[in-house]
């Protein structure tokens, strides 16, 4: 090879650039030094160097100029070409980096890659890490749209000769880089702008639009420390803003772009480089390294305010370029690689995570079988899908998968009934909603729509915006996602897995699980899907002071979760935290160890408060609402009674032979000498506050009728209690029972796994005959007929005989044409005494003043569902002031016969003129001075708008808002919805700080060691 | 293992369940409105003369076309109608109004709230017929009502009429079924608060063959009792009493099997020929009951396979004149109170075993109880100064019909409740109600 080499035509000299680069020179020297094709002459600059790199370079005798320390390597390298002898035919300069050592055989191997190829003028070799050897940094490199170094390999990728070959690239790394000197000179060497960084991409483009190649030639190696990069050397070059190479890596990156691109890309790319340095920058934010996030935005804005210093370069290659920049493009790596590259990362994180033991156990099997000299002589039986239906975890996940499709085989489509109202198609609605700050619901109202609304449109971006698809998905797979989750606690319990995957199988098929999904709770179903991660995280309680800041943070974020979707859950806490600290109290007064007991209390305070505070503005209003405590999503329908409820039941489906041993389990471990005792205090603890809930009646979300409170998710953790502590007391009790003579607790644990089973294979059973006959179903027939919701801005009373315990009651409604959606009966306004009074009148036969009211209230038809009693229907019709409109199979319609509308105005005279009214605002015409009324529920945010002035508002003896016009004209009628913009913005800002405060921080690549970099 | 602490927990859980238990029970209540509904008079028509008795002279009332709300005190307990129908809060109250054509004949009928459905079983639609069937929608809507007819031809046209809020139709009932002698009716509203009274009168020429108020029933039933059918002996020169005919509906799609008792002081026996005898389905169908029974009145009892209507037309004769009347069935006796005044009607129990307790109320304020025990038929007559006779406790399968006598004529009502309370638990807005 060597003496190939030493006869090729080629002359060589070889440039080498040090600035401050000591730590790796000594190696690069040799390694110039050791090449089989000798360099036939070197020549060094170094810029600035405030270490021993000129000493080590004079030993060397290696001749070297100096030069000042902000000259960027561009620059360097030309003062280094422009001081030699002139251009001879096949002379090429080899660059090198004062941190790159080639291979003894690089040069050699490079030129032997050029020797048959006379199109190619920059040839590079494979970059392999400075100090993992075998770690691929480059072979060859190119750019993304958005300004991303592009290689084309994968984080951390093994060198095993998979990228090996001869490749035509855009571009290769100026370290170890071989350039043919004369095309070098020709079109104007390395850019002086690009100082430091992308040098390498855009000398290569422009080597492209001159019409030569650039190969990365990879039998030739060099191994890169890639200091500056990896901020192991403070960067010193112009134009570096605050030494920070990430900000002039960003910069040079676009530079490269905007200078080199088609003009006509210009645009698309300006915008794509603002958008990918925006969303980097929140990634940075996120992870804590605001430094970063700065370096992102203002590379690209130092670069977008100078606009000439492109428009200089863009005019400079435009000299130089023969064939279009478009013959890049095969280089330029389309969106889709990105995205690939990117998913496959993501994929491998997540396989590494759900597989980590994956390899050590078959890694062990396979010794195992080497162990005896024999098994290699017999055929190995390969039987693995057996084996893998045998595993314990996949036997229990296929077993709840069989029952869970069988029990959902009435929800398969858009998901109602029951605590369920109907989810809107789309995630937009949902947002809507979330974000307005008027609903049209019942009489209309102001409430702050809770944060769990956000939360379910933002899970939609799982099902590509399609809310209704997203929450049919959840209660089909939300038994599996509760048992996986339990899985993952009951794991730090026990090793044994024939114990914990049955224990987390009893939590997926729980009352409260059962009950929650025919019912239609979405809190109660989140609850039991996080509540283990959430014990778990939370297991140090009681040493809490031990737990990091960050981890507490962590915490709080997933407590804000639960709190979106039902504060009682902040009440379960607060009564955790109340009780934990008097025991501290009392534990102090012996200690007497006040900071201790201080930073305790602060922790705990900020995993029970924070949640509460990010969930502003709904847990503010819950203050001067306290039943909203105790409700969860959706319509309020009752829970069970007391006795039920300590049975672990909240109530709606479960007949009563389905008991569960929640209770028992409990119970038992008290007496037990092992931590299930300890949890199940806990247990017995939520038991009886569960006790307590559902004891109490409410009246909330749009149901005035008083209703027992639904205690799931406080049943929810009781369960979950209950599961730990059989756990860890059949865990732990097993060695003991077989090791003993046969006594009570023998006959006690038979007892505990018979009524187990029993109830498991109740359960199951139940789950998949009657137990599919839930409340919740899929496409059920609308209340409201299509012919009712035609007309706009329309109020309906509704009537309908509704099922309350075990009788049917007709109750009443005021609808806007439509059914509810999602959000409506959390958000509904109370009801009026005056429609109420008007709605008894109407069933009872006493109203005869009934039509005046409802016209008062801008209630246009009142409409009876069917099947409601005959004697009612006689008895509206008998009443007057009401025209029946229609009785088809859905009811019974019947016109309020006083005129009414949404906008009533009254002029001066008394004459009434009914406006026409948008959904929620109106511009209209006045022809006079007088009083308009509008029939929505009166809040101080409506405002009427006249040539620029608010009118007076107040409210009519209705309680309705009503302004005074003092003059004919154009009104505008708006609903301010400034106040419920600020607390939104508000929220944001605790929610996205909360998260940062969460996350893992990121680390700076100066605090990454040598051996993880490379 | 110390014990104290799991103790200690589980006391402490069994305290808070208990209390929760306790809170549970005591704070489950539901609030009601109780009314009872107005009850509605038939309007005297032409040539006819109505009386109204009251059990107080404070009862309130107005004219059904009256435009405003307010009602007034009838200030008497008999109260003479000229024209209108009138509305009537008697509340626990029923009110009896006899109707008179002067000299011709009587009748009585129960004043009544709104009903769902109203079944009137007698009139005819021939050439004798002078029967008007009255509509009254007390209600302030229009009222839409579909009247069912039904004859020995069978099942006629169904008729709707429209009656106006607060108004009545008066239609002749030979417009249902022309020509055809039995008739049936069922009157069913549509919408609307609605009443329905039938006058059956009939006559040859200028010759009156008496008349009456027919009582309607709610309902076709498979056993209905008839308790008050009054006999009269054979004139003199006469060896048999008069002839009762019963008129008999299966208003379903299967022929009924029809069994017929009579309860009478001599006993409870079948009569020859009334024993299963087949009824087809959707034709009314007439024959003779020719009891021998010595006693002024009895009572029948009849059994059916298929749910049926019925009545019981008897015509007495006096002092040269006749009068007929239509005794229909009466609903199981209970506890109820019906106003008398100046009818002094002969009371009439039947039932297997009669045990009924009795509060009798006089013109002058006093009140006297009273029992009635018997088997199968018991007959009292309160005195002529009773103002309302309220039946405070009766045995079960007893009922009750009265016979009314005047110079006019003769007229039965049943025993039954005019107005029933109409309990309804206060609604509440619940948006569940827009939730499929």
């Amino acid at each position: 090879m060597a003496a190939k080499a030493v006869e090729d035509k080629f002359r060589v000299v070889a440039v080498l650039v040090t600035h401050n680069g000591a730590l790796w020179l000594p190696e690069v020297v040799a390694a110039l030094g050791s090449q089989t094709r000798p360099i036939d002459f070197i020549s060094a600059i170094d810029t600035g160097s405030t270490d021993t790199s000129t000493k080590l370079l004079k030993s060397a005798r290696i001749p070297f100029t100096t030069t000042q320390a902000d000259v960027g390597y561009g620059q360097a390298v030309s003062m280094v070409v422009q001081s030699l002898p002139e251009c001879e035919t096949d002379e090429w300069i080899w660059l090198i980096h004062d941190d790159c050592a080639p291979a003894p055989t690089a040069l050699a191997q490079l030129l032997e890659a050029v020797q048959e190829r006379p199109q190619v003028v920059m040839a590079g070799p494979k970059l392999l890490g400075w100090h993992d050897r075998t770690h691929l940094l480059e072979a060859g490199v190119s750019i993304a749209g958005n300004g991303a170094r592009w290689t084309g390999l994968e984080t951390n990728e093994y060198d095993q000769g998979q990228h090996d070959g001869n490749h035509d690239v855009l571009a290769v790394s100026t370290a170890g880089a071989l350039i043919r000197r004369d095309v070098f000179e020709e079109i104007g060497g390395l850019d002086p702008n690009l100082t430091l960084f992308r040098d390498d991409v855009d000398f290569g483009w422009r080597v492209r639009t001159a019409g030569h190649s650039v190969l990365a030639a990879t039998n030739a190696v060099a191994y890169h420390a890639q200091a500056s990069a990896n901020e192991r050397r403070i960067v010193d070059v112009e134009g570096a803003l605050l030494h920070r190479p990430l900000l002039l890596d960003r910069r040079n990156a676009a530079y490269v772009l905007l200078a080199n691109s088609s003009w006509w890309m210009l645009p698309w790319l300006t915008i794509q480089l603002l958008g990918s340095a925006v969303a980097r920058a929140i990634g940075y934010l996120l992870l804590k390294l605001p430094g970063y996030a700065g370096d992102e935005l203002l590379a690209i804005g130092t670069l977008l305010i100078k606009p000439q210093e492109i428009l200089h370069a863009r005019q400079l290659r435009r000299k130089h370029r023969l064939i279009s920049s478009r013959v890049v493009s095969a280089y330029i790596p389309p969106r889709w690689s990105q995205i690939r590259h990117g998913s496959e990362h993501l994929i491998e994180i997540l396989r590494s995570k759900l597989f980590r033991h994956e390899n050590s156990s078959q890694a062990s099997s396979v010794l195992e079988s080497n162990e005896d000299e024999e098994d290699l002589l017999t055929p190995v039986k390969s039987n693995e899908w057996a084996r893998f239906f045998k595993r314990p975890e996949i036997l229990g996940f296929l077993i709840l998968g069989v029952i869970t499709l069988l029990n959902s085989r009435q929800r398969l489509g858009d998901l109602v009934g029951g605590a369920l109202a109907l989810t809107p198609e789309g995630a937009t609605d949902l947002w809507r909603v979330y974000f307005e700050s008027w609903h049209q619901v019942g009489m209309g109202s102001s409430s702050a729509t809770p944060t769990w609304v956000a939360f379910i449109a933002l899970g939609s971006v799982l099902t590509v915006g399609n809310a209704s698809l997203f929450v049919t998905l959840l209660f089909l797979v939300s038994p599996l996602l509760i048992m996986w989750s339990a899985l993952h606690l009951l794991k730090k319990l026990t090793q044994n897995l024939w114990i914990s995957i049955p224990a987390s199988f009893l939590y997926a098929i729980s009352p409260v699980t059962l009950a929650a999904i025919s019912t239609g709770r979405l809190a109660t179903l989140v609850i039991l899907s996080l509540a283990p991660f959430v014990v778990s995280s939370i297991s140090k309680w009681e040493t809490i002071e031990n737990v990091r800041w960050r981890q507490i943070f962590s915490i709080a974020l997933l407590l804000s979760v639960f709190y979106a979707f039902t504060l009682m859950t902040f009440v379960i806490a607060l009564i955790g935290l109340i009780a934990i600290t008097i025991s501290d109290y009392e534990k102090h007064a012996h200690l007497a160890n006040e900071e201790l007991y201080g930073h305790r209390f602060k922790k705990r305070a900020a995993v029970v408060f924070v949640p509460f505070i990010v969930n502003i503005p709904y847990s503010l209003e819950a203050i001067l609402q306290p039943s909203r405590f105790l409700v969860e999503p959706g319509i309020a329908i009752p829970g069970a009674g007391v006795v039920k409820t300590v049975l672990g039941d909240p109530g709606g489906v479960l007949p009563i032979w389905l008991v569960s041993p929640i209770l028992l389990v409990l119970f038992v471990s008290l007496f037990s000498s092992t931590q299930a005792r300890r949890m199940a205090e806990y247990g017995i603890g939520l038991l009886a506050i569960a006790a307590v809930v559902s004891a109490i009646n409410i009246s909330a979300h749009g149901n005035d009728a008083s209703t027992k409170a639904w205690a799931g998710p406080v049943i929810a953790f009781a369960t979950l209690a209950a599961i730990c502590a059989g756990t860890v007391l059949l865990d732990r009790l097993r060695p003991t029972l077989v090791l003993s003579h046969i006594h009570y607790r023998h006959y006690l644990s038979a007892f505990l796994l018979f009524t187990t089973i029993v109830y498991g294979v109740l359960a199951s059973a139940f789950s998949i005959t009657t137990g599919a006959q839930s409340l919740v179903q899929a496409n059920r027939a609308t209340v409201m007929p299509a012919f009712l919701n035609v007309e706009g801005d329309l109020k309906i009373l509704v009537l309908r005989e509704v099922e309350s315990g075990n009788q049917k009651k007709i109750q009443f409604f005021i609808s806007r044409g439509k059914d509810i959606s999602m959000s409506d009966p959390d958000v509904a306004p109370a009801q009026t005494d005056a429609i109420a009074q008007a709605a008894l009148g109407l069933i009872d036969g006493s109203g005869i003043t009934s039509s005046t009211v409802l016209a008062d209230f801008g209630i246009k038809y009142v409409f009876a569902k069917a099947p409601i009693k005959k004697e009612t229907i006689r008895t509206i019709d008998g009443l007057g002031g009401f025209t029946r409109t229609s009785e088809t199979s859905a009811g019974v319609v019947w016109q309020v016969a006083t005129p009414t509308g949404r906008l009533i105005f009254v002029t001066e005279n008394g004459t009434k003129i009914f406006l026409e009214s948008g959904v929620e605002g109106a511009r209209t015409n006045l022809p006079s001075a007088g009083t308009l009324t509008l029939t929505e529920t009166y809040n101080r945010s409506w405002q009427l708008l006249q040539d620029g002035y608010r009118l007076e508002r107040s409210k009519n003896e209705q309680g309705l808002p009503t302004f005074k016009v003092e003059q004919a004209g154009e009104i505008s009628l708006i609903h301010d919805g400034t106040i419920r913009r600020g607390w939104i913005s508000l929220q944001v800002i605790f929610f996205v700080t909360l998260l940062v405060l969460a996350l893992p921080g990121g680390r700076r690549k100066r605090e990454i060691s040598d051996k993880e970099l490379a | 293992m110390k014990l104290t602490r799991p103790i200690q927990f589980i006391t402490i859980f069994l305290i808070v369940f208990g209390l929760a238990n306790l809170v549970d029970a005591t704070t489950t209540s539901k609030t009601y409105t109780e009314s009872f509904p107005a009850v509605v008079c038939s309007p005297t028509l032409a040539g006819l003369s109505s009386q109204i008795s009251l059990s107080s002279t404070k009862t309130p009332f107005q004219r059904l076309q009256d435009k405003s709300a307010k009602t007034s005190p009838v200030k008497v307990l008999r109260l003479p109608v000229i024209a209108d129908s009138l509305v009537i809060s008697s509340e626990t109250t029923t009110p009896v109004i006899w109707q008179s054509r002067a000299g011709r004949w009587g009748g009585a009928a129960l004043c009544r709230g709104p009903v769902a459905s109203q079944w009137f079983v007698g009139a005819s639609a021939d050439v004798t017929t002078r029967g008007r069937l009255v509509v009254i929608n007390s209600g302030l809507s229009d009222s839409i009502v579909d009247i069912q007819a039904f004859s020995e031809n069978g099942k006629q046209q169904l008729q709707t009429i429209t009656v106006k809020a607060k108004n009545y139709s008066v239609i002749p009932v030979d417009t249902f079924a022309p020509g055809d002698q039995a008739l049936a009716l069922l009157v069913e509203p549509q919408s609307g608060r609605v009443n329905s009274f039938m006058i059956d009168e009939q006559g040859q020429g200028l010759r009156s063959l008496g008349g009456d108020l027919v009582n309607s029933v709610s309902g076709a039933n498979k056993t209905l009792v008839i308790p008050a059918i009054p006999t009269q002996k054979p004139a003199r020169g006469q060896t048999k009493s008069q002839n009762h005919v019963i008129r008999v509906l299966a208003p379903g799609q299967v022929d009924a099997d029809v069994t017929v008792e009579v309860l009478s002081e001599t006993g409870v026996f079948i009569p020859v020929g009334l024993d299963s005898r087949l009824i087809e389905a959707g034709r009314v169908t007439e024959f003779k009951l020719e009891p021998d029974v010595s006693s002024e009145v009895f009572a029948i009892r009849i059994k059916s396979t298929e749910p049926i209507v019925a009545a019981v037309k008897s015509r007495i004769s006096a002092s040269g004149k006749s009068d007929y009347l239509w005794s229909t069935p009466s609903p199981e006796l209970s506890e109820l109170t019906m106003a008398i005044t100046g009818l002094s009607p002969l009371v009439v129990f039947a039932g297997d075993q009669i045990n009924v307790s009795i509060d009798l109320k006089l013109v002058n304020g006093k009140t006297v109880s009273k029992s009635v025990v018997g088997n199968d038929i018991a007959t009292w007559r309160p005195p002529s100064s009773a103002r309302s006779i309220t039946i405070t406790k009766v045995k079960k399968g007893s009922y009750a019909g009265a016979i009314v006598t005047s110079v006019n004529g003769i007229g039965y009502f049943p025993f039954a409740i005019g107005s029933e309370l109409a309990k309804i638990e206060i609604p509440d807005s619940n948006i569940q109600v827009l939730n499929p």
